[in-house]
């Protein structure tokens, strides 16, 4: 038996100490040296208190040592200290000892080390404390402890302010108080908690009741509680205020129902998101309208579909995307393919869509077909064209109609002036006659009969030839193709009577055929020209030249006499109406013949120039055309 | 009443002949010369540049230099320029009178009906010149 109870001894896990009366340490086993670190020997003989947590704490050993002494056993848990000063946590049992005679001769002391169970104890205790602090600290969401009969236990700062009831005002209360009167009628407090007991747990989102009568949207989780037994201990309810984000929710629900309609119905632009990758992941109807493809044949696509070939080819599509990248925004105005291939000229918005943690996710783009717009404008601008240009004529007809309205102003005047000469001289002599015959004179009333008689001539000589001037500015201008042979024979033959009585010689050279032009008034011309030369001469046999050669693509007259010539100075007036020069001798005539000439070529487009010396003849030029002229002028 | 020295244009033969009656009888002018247009008169005064004329009368249309002619002639010259060149004519178109008094001419007078009331027309031109002073330095002939 000896030899096993030091077998024991020695090998026991729990120190084994033996004290005497007082509390001195008479033995301690091997144990006792692993679990404080003092030897056998450093531990013989000394108090049990030198391992208190209060170095020498007698007072307290003592007090248990008579506790023991008092109650046969004393049992404590308690901080004691090793030899190198750590503290251990232990149980220590102190009983009483006596000999065979019953007289105490000190105790046992068994020191059981249960430092490692203790600090798991502490942990969990702290570790419990923290999450209680936790959840009654929460302020956001209602988390509260109910029993098995679903009565509330615990309530937290979250609860408080969720649910309105302050701990002391609902704790013992059911949790049904926070159901509304349907859900109650309906018997849902009592499902719910069955629902968590079958399955952990019960969630949902439902309307519950504050402390003051109001409903909240309450997101609602309710976790059945077991014990180790697997007994239902209670339920952990955790409750959270969803009516702001509820609002929130269905705030930003429409409204992005609403941005979404708005865009899929609008119609003069296509709007469309791009991915990050450019292809297609929303199409609009305006979009629709514009390009021609319908959402199920475009979506996924890459917007690249959208462009010229050479766009293509230059990588402008990724190139817009990376300028979007850049700089948040690509813009530009061109060209874009259709569905059914035509083109039309749009005004292009990508910008870049970025998530909300900064994230590229794609792109809008925004497009314009402005092809009207730009015909519309071209239109506009045709349309202007078409006005000024009409303005700029009308401007040009207006100038010369007033530049033709002066001339018949000034024409009229003098022209009215004029003729009243002729009638005031027979005017004059018929009033001399009248006063003579009254005087029974007789003489000279034959001489102012004959002076009527002349003035009366050179008036009508000045009516006809106004009328034939006035004839040639009156009528539309005739276009023939004329023979040019034949022009020269008519004026000719008109002035034959002149030619012959003045027995003049007739040139004509002549290497055109035909020119265009009014025959009847070209031949006016022609024949006023060829009287003038025949006129104005003091030789006794006129010699005139008719030359008549294509220059500059217009076909010259020139007609040449050998007559008196035309001073210098006199050259600028020879056109005007009724303007005679002078001349050594008198020539008859009205001064509208060359007015005439000029009028006609005038009006044929063409030029009339005199070139002339006193004294060696004249030669008239003009110019017609060969082929037909445009347009030819409506008045001159 | 002064008697001014006056050089009459006229091309037509009969007119020149009924003026000159007219302006004889009335007494009021010196007719210096008539002429039958401008050439001729711009001769004559270059010929006789010793007796110029107070004033000079024109018909205003005539073969050669006509009325519009002497007035530019006159007043061109600075021999000339301070004679007055009165334009005398048929009518009074406005456009033509305007003409004339924007060329320089001193006035224009319409001719009388006939060629035979040419007194009163004659002493009408004399009082127009005397009202309207035409003629400066009455009696001296210019410097």
């Amino acid at each position: 038996m000896q030899p096993n109870c030091h077998l024991l001894l020695q090998n026991i896990k729990e120190a084994i100490i033996m004290l005497d009366k007082d509390g001195y340490i008479q033995y301690s086993n091997p144990a006792t040296t692993t679990i404080t670190g003092y030897t056998a020997n450093e531990l013989l003989n000394n108090h049990l208190s030198l391992i208190y947590s209060n170095k020498e704490d007698s007072l307290r050993a003592d007090y248990e040592l008579r506790q023991a002494f008092k109650n046969g056993k004393f049992l404590v848990e308690g901080w004691k200290l090793s030899k190198n000063g750590d503290k251990f946590w232990c149980e220590i049992s102190l009983t009483p000892l006596y000999n065979e005679q019953e007289e105490h001769v000190g105790y046992s002391c068994i020191l059981h080390d249960t430092n490692d169970r203790k600090k798991h104890e502490i942990e969990l205790r702290q570790s419990e404390e923290r999450y209680r602090l936790m959840v009654e600290g929460v302020r956001d969401y209602a988390i509260f402890m109910l029993n098995p009969t679903g009565h509330i236990i615990t309530w937290n700062e979250g609860a408080r302010r969720t649910k309105g009831y302050s701990s002391y005002e609902i704790i013992g209360k059911h949790f049904s108080t926070f159901y509304t009167a349907e859900d109650l009628e309906d018997g849902k407090p009592e499902r719910e908690l069955k629902i968590a007991i079958a399955t952990g747990k019960y969630e949902e989102e439902g309307w519950r009741v504050k402390k003051n009568g109001s409903v909240f949207w309450a997101n609602v989780v309710i976790t059945s509680l077991f014990n180790e037994q697997n007994q239902l201990i209670g339920f952990s309810k955790v409750t959270r205020d969803l009516t702001d984000r509820k609002e929130n929710e269905e705030s930003l629900r429409q409204s992005e129902e609403r941005y979404r309609s708005l865009v899929e119905q609008v119609t003069d632009y296509g709007i469309f998101m791009l991915d990050e990758k450019g292809r297609i992941i929303s199409w609009n109807e305006g979009a629709r309208r514009m390009k021609g493809y319908n959402p199920d044949e475009i979506l996924g696509k890459y917007f690249s579909i959208f462009y010229p070939e050479e766009d293509i080819m230059n990588g402008k599509p990724s190139h817009e995307l990376r300028v979007a990248r850049e700089v948040g925004k690509y813009e530009e105005e061109g060209w874009r393919l259709r569905k059914d291939g035509t083109m039309f000229w749009a005004s292009v918005v990508i910008t870049a869509v970025y998530n909300h943690t900064n994230t590229l996710i794609g792109y809008s783009k925004v497009t314009r077909d402005l092809t009207e717009r730009k015909a519309s404008e071209r239109a506009l601008r045709d349309s202007y064209e078409r006005y000024r240009q009409l303005s700029e004529e009308l401007k040009a007809t207006n100038d010369e109609l007033m530049l033709a309205n002066q001339e018949m102003e000034q024409f009229t005047s003098i022209v009215s002036h004029d003729l009243q000469e002729p009638v005031r001289t027979i005017k004059s002599f018929l009033q001399l006659i009248d006063m003579k015959l009254n005087q029974g004179q007789y003489e000279d009333l034959k001489t102012y009969i004959s002076k009527s008689i002349n003035a009366s001539n050179r008036m009508k000589e000045l009516i006809q030839n106004l009328l034939s001037y006035t004839q040639v500015s009156k009528k539309e201008i005739a276009e023939d193709e004329i023979r040019v042979e034949e022009l020269f024979n008519i004026a000719l033959q008109n002035v034959k009577t002149t030619v012959e009585t003045t027995n003049a010689e007739i040139i004509i050279e002549s290497d055109v055929d035909t020119i265009h032009g009014d025959s009847i008034q070209l031949v006016q011309l022609i024949q006023n020209l060829l009287s003038n030369a025949l006129k104005f001469t003091d030789v006794d046999s006129p010699r005139i030249m008719i030359k008549c050669n294509k220059e500059d693509g217009q076909v010259k007259f020139a007609i040449t006499d050998n007559g008196i010539g035309i001073a210098e100075e006199d050259l600028g007036k020879i056109f005007e109406i009724f303007r005679r020069l002078n001349t050594k001798k008198e020539y008859p005539g009205t001064g509208i013949g060359l007015a005439i000439c000029k009028k006609i070529v005038d009006r044929h487009r063409g030029r009339i120039w005199p070139v002339s010396e006193k004294g060696k003849g004249t030669t008239f030029y003009f110019t017609i055309n060969e082929e037909k002229v445009e347009k030819l002028p409506l008045l001159q | 009443m002064r008697k001014f020295k006056i050089i009459v244009v006229e091309n037509d033969e009969d007119e020149q002949f009924f003026m000159k009656q007219g302006f004889d009888s009335s007494g009021l002018f010196e007719i210096i010369t008539m002429v039958r247009n401008g050439d001729v008169l711009l001769e004559w005064l270059t010929d006789n540049t010793a007796t110029l004329p107070d004033i000079i009368l024109s018909d205003l249309n005539m073969p050669g230099k006509n009325g519009y002619d002497i007035i530019l002639g006159i007043k061109g010259n600075p021999t000339y320029n301070h004679i007055p060149v009165i334009i005398t004519s048929t009518s009074s178109t406005k456009t033509i009178v305007d003409k004339c008094l924007n060329m320089g001419a001193a006035d224009y007078v319409v001719k009388p009906e006939t060629f035979i009331e040419y007194v009163p027309y004659v002493e009408n031109l004399h009082r127009l010149i005397e009202d309207k002073q035409l003629v400066r330095n009455a009696g001296g002939l210019p410097s």
